[in-house]
């Protein structure tokens, strides 16, 4: 009997949720409008402060990045992209630890 | 001579002294609990390998208060016993090391009564052909041998020319059930003598023997004719009849049953001698019989809970509290889990606390070499006495009032009395010994330990004491759960803010921190910038809080917390001014004394912080309590912050680096000091520098912390530092990565201005 290939299980883009909960270098997928610098930033929820954020350079469509949350001190963070302009590109909320 | 010696400790051997019962400190139960450790007795002195008679009791026992042994391996229960459950008396027998195992598991049950628990523990070397009663403490001894039965008076006469244990015997009076019993169960034999006649008027039966000697115990005979009550009687039936006109004499366990009858004086029988004249055990004076007794109490439960005020920015959670006393001269911590905190300061150490009580004649221990005890001065020999003087911090603990020291042991110079002399607020106590014959101090055989000064003696001393009962002194220590973390926490309790001030404060003038006016407005900001703890703030305290600040080294360089935390009753946390801060306990310490006073004590208990000069994480002083502090000022300076800076952070891969740039913009600040903390994960990064770029000739720092870096500047020259102020942190990447987001962090921020403000720090 032929058995029917299974499609690979879809990856979940993570500013397309509201909130991910996510572990030390874990891989993160997200879109891009375009080639391009842009920013990932995490924004500590309490205090509104950043924490921490990385300038990148990446490609349209679908890109991998990988998140590290050991010096983290906090659980629950904002994760926005911008564009080179600062303009948002998608915003999600993580949860780490 | 070795012969001699070996002879001589043969002879002491034999001698076999120094056998003992001690018993506990009493303690408080819990009423209506089971379980409760009653444990503390230790018999001593005893040979390795004899057999010992050890009796346990509750003396007195209200309804429910029972005990119970946990550990009997290798015991005897006693005729009359059994080892297990719960009871009120007990008698074993067993090896000193068995029986103390037992007592070390002793467990009291409580009832509802509260009250007293007399708890008393006898032993002695078990006799062989004895038998001891637990329920009247009394020793019997059987005759029951054919050739040595005898007669009823003969036995009555014979029995009071023995003597056991310093005792005079007597012919055995049976006086309740349980004593019946234990005859019974004890004496194999049958028609046995007691002490009980009618001999001088028929049917009137009288004890005949003992301390009970004369007690009528009925006025007629037939079982039960004349009995009088409350005075026991345990004949058979038809018994006792009087037959013949001569049967004046009691017999119990007449042909095998469990009753009496009269017998004449012709018959041949067994009998026992019964030693011992009290009704109560613990009054026993049988000599080599080793008795002692504690008295617990049962509800008297104490309570002590602490409300600790750490003030802002500090977790409470990660603190724990151990409950400690103040015995033989050293803080001992209380057996018992430590207790965390909850997120309000709250901890409860019930249990966790020593209940025991001070008594009297209570020794201090002390350890010889080291230290001198006490002082004594040339003898006065007008008085005829010496005066010795004590520190009394040596006998903190053990007495609450120096004067209640009553008798001294001065190594074998003196072991007496002494007479209180005075006190002064210094601690220095003096004492008298009045005494004909001076003491030889060089002939002493602890020569080696009195130190000889000009016209005094330096000396160890033991020291016993006047009655007293209270509670010994207690502490409460508060640990932190992590070294690390604490650490880390120390970085944002001592920052630039802090530093500044205690510069600002030293440019001011405030030197001394006696003067009002200047930039400290408040007692425990200088208590706390007085980092040298020597009462006194100057430029030694602000070196070293650069120091600290810089990563030179940091005041939480020590792994005990007992140099960083202040603790303080929260009154005298009120207290401290600007101008008593420098005679106030100017230590630090993790650990508080308090005194229990009544059953239920709450304590509020305030932390400050060594090095934490704006006060940022500490507790506030109640404002109305002292009308000298600028407290309100004080609170604005660390509470209220309403000034901002901005902070750019950004990290990118250049090359084979990673650069963290911290770029900051003091808007309308007039900046004098920064300070972050930008934590990274050291497994896959590794610290190689930073670049700073300030004007103003400031002093940056970048400490590496190993999971963090302390990054900022300090200017104390009056300039100030502008919007080109940037801060490049260089990292390698310890294995290849093109990812980096999550790999440092910023936490712990500070930020001052040139008036002291701390300034909030905006990240964006």
């Amino acid at each position: 009997m032929e058995i029917e290939p299974t499609p690979p299980p879809a990856v979940q883009k993570i500013f397309s949720v509201k909130e991910s909960r996510v572990t030390d270098g874990q891989s993160i997928h997200f879109d891009l409008p375009s080639d391009g610098v842009y920013t990932l930033t995490l924004i500590d929820k309490e205090s509104g402060n950043v924490v921490s954020r990385e300038r990148f350079t990446g490609k349209i469509g679908e890109n991998i990045k990988k998140i590290y949350t050991n010096s983290l001190q906090s659980q629950y963070l904002y994760l926005l992209l911008q564009d080179v302009t600062s303009k948002e590109i998608g915003k999600t909320t993580i949860i780490t630890k | 001579m070795k012969h001699l010696l070996v002879t001589l400790f043969l002879f002491i051997s034999f001698l076999g002294f120094g056998q003992s019962v001690s018993a506990p400190d009493s303690k408080s139960f819990i009423p209506s609990a089971n379980g409760q450790d009653g444990s503390g007795f230790v018999l001593s002195g005893f040979g390795a390998t004899e057999t010992l008679l050890a009796s346990i009791s509750l003396i007195n026992p209200s309804t429910g208060t029972t005990f119970y042994l946990n550990t009997t391996t290798n015991l005897i229960a006693a005729s009359g016993f059994t080892l297990s459950g719960n009871k009120t008396r007990l008698v074993v027998t067993g090896t000193m090391a068995n029986i103390n195992t037992a007592l070390e598991s002793l467990k009291v049950n409580t009832g509802s009564v509260v009250g007293n628990v007399q708890l008393s523990v006898a032993a002695t070397v078990n006799p062989i052909g004895f038998f001891y009663n637990g329920v009247n403490g009394h020793f019997y001894k059987p005759i029951t041998a054919t050739n040595e039965r005898t007669t009823y008076t003969n036995a009555r006469s014979r029995s009071l020319l023995t003597t056991f244990k310093g005792q005079t015997g007597y012919l055995v009076t049976i006086t309740s059930t349980s004593e019946e019993e234990f005859i019974r169960v004890n004496v194999p034999a049958t028609n046995v003598w007691f002490a009980a006649t009618d001999e001088v008027k028929d049917g009137t039966w009288v004890i005949d023997a003992g301390p009970e000697k004369g007690i009528v115990m009925k006025t007629a005979n037939g079982q039960l004719n004349g009995n009088i009550p409350g005075v026991y009687n345990n004949w058979c039936g038809g018994e006792p009849n009087g037959s013949n006109g001569s049967e004046n004499y009691a017999v119990a366990k007449w042909n095998g049953a469990a009753c009496w009858n009269d017998l004449s004086n012709n018959w041949s029988n067994p009998y026992v001698i019964e030693y011992g004249t009290w009704t109560n055990p613990d009054d026993a004076t049988f000599t080599e019989f080793y008795t002692n007794s504690v008295t617990h109490s049962n509800g008297e439960v104490l309570r002590a809970a602490f409300n600790v005020d750490f003030g802002t920015n500090i977790d409470e959670t990660k603190f724990s509290a151990k409950g400690y006393t103040y015995t033989n001269n050293n803080w001992n911590v209380v057996n018992g889990t430590a207790r965390q905190l909850s997120g309000l300061g709250k901890v409860d150490l019930t249990s966790l606390l020593d209940t025991a009580k001070v008594s009297n004649g209570v020794r201090a221990t002390t350890t010889s070499g080291q230290v001198e005890w006490c002082v004594i001065y040339e003898y006065d020999a007008t008085n005829q006495r010496y005066r010795v003087g004590i520190d009394s911090r040596e006998v903190n603990g053990i007495v609450s009032q120096p004067s209640m020291i009553s008798s001294l042991q001065l190594f074998d110079l003196w072991n007496g009395p002494v007479t209180f002399n005075s006190y002064d607020s210094n601690g220095w106590t003096e004492v008298y010994i009045y005494t004909a014959t001076q003491f030889n101090f060089s002939g002493s055989s602890f020569a080696q330990n009195i130190r000889a000064g000009n016209g005094f003696y330096g000396l160890q001393a033991e020291f016993t004491f006047s009655p007293i009962l209270a509670y010994k002194p207690h502490g409460m220590e508060l640990t932190h759960s992590n070294q690390t973390e604490l650490n880390t926490l120390y970085n944002s309790i001592v920052g630039v803010s802090d530093v500044y001030l205690a510069f600002k404060e030293l440019a001011d003038g405030g030197i001394f921190g006696n003067q009002t006016g200047l930039g400290l407005t408040n007692g425990i900001q200088y208590l706390n910038a007085d980092v040298d703890g020597n009462g006194i703030f100057n430029e030694s305290d602000t070196y070293k809080l650069l120091q600290h600040l810089t990563g030179v080294q940091s005041l939480s360089q020590s792994t005990a917390l007992t140099y960083l935390m202040k603790l303080y009753n929260k009154s005298d946390y009120d207290a401290i001014t600007t101008s008593n801060w420098g005679t106030k306990f100017n230590s630090t310490r993790n650990l508080i004394p308090f005194t229990l006073g009544s059953l239920n004590n709450t304590y509020n208990i305030n932390v400050t912080w060594l090095g934490d000069v704006n006060l940022s994480h500490s507790a506030q002083q109640s404002v109305s309590a002292v009308s000298g502090n600028s407290i309100r000022s004080m609170s604005v300076m660390s509470n209220s912050i309403t000034n901002e800076v901005n902070v750019i952070i950004m990290s990118e891969i250049v090359g084979n680096t990673i650069i963290v740039t911290i770029s900051v913009d003091p808007l309308q600040q007039e900046l004098v000091g920064t300070q972050f903390q930008l934590n990274y994960d050291n497994t896959k990064l590794k610290f190689e520098k930073v670049e700073f770029t300030t004007k103003g000739n400031p002093t940056n720092f970048g400490t590496n912390k190993g999971s963090f870096i302390n990054i900022g500047s300090l200017l104390t020259s009056g300039d100030v530092l502008d919007k080109t102020t940037e801060y490049r942190v260089i990292f390698t990447p310890i294995n290849n990565t093109t990812d980096i987001l999550g790999l440092t962090s910023i936490s712990t921020t500070d930020a001052v201005n040139k008036a002291g403000k701390q300034l909030k720090v905006i990240i964006k």
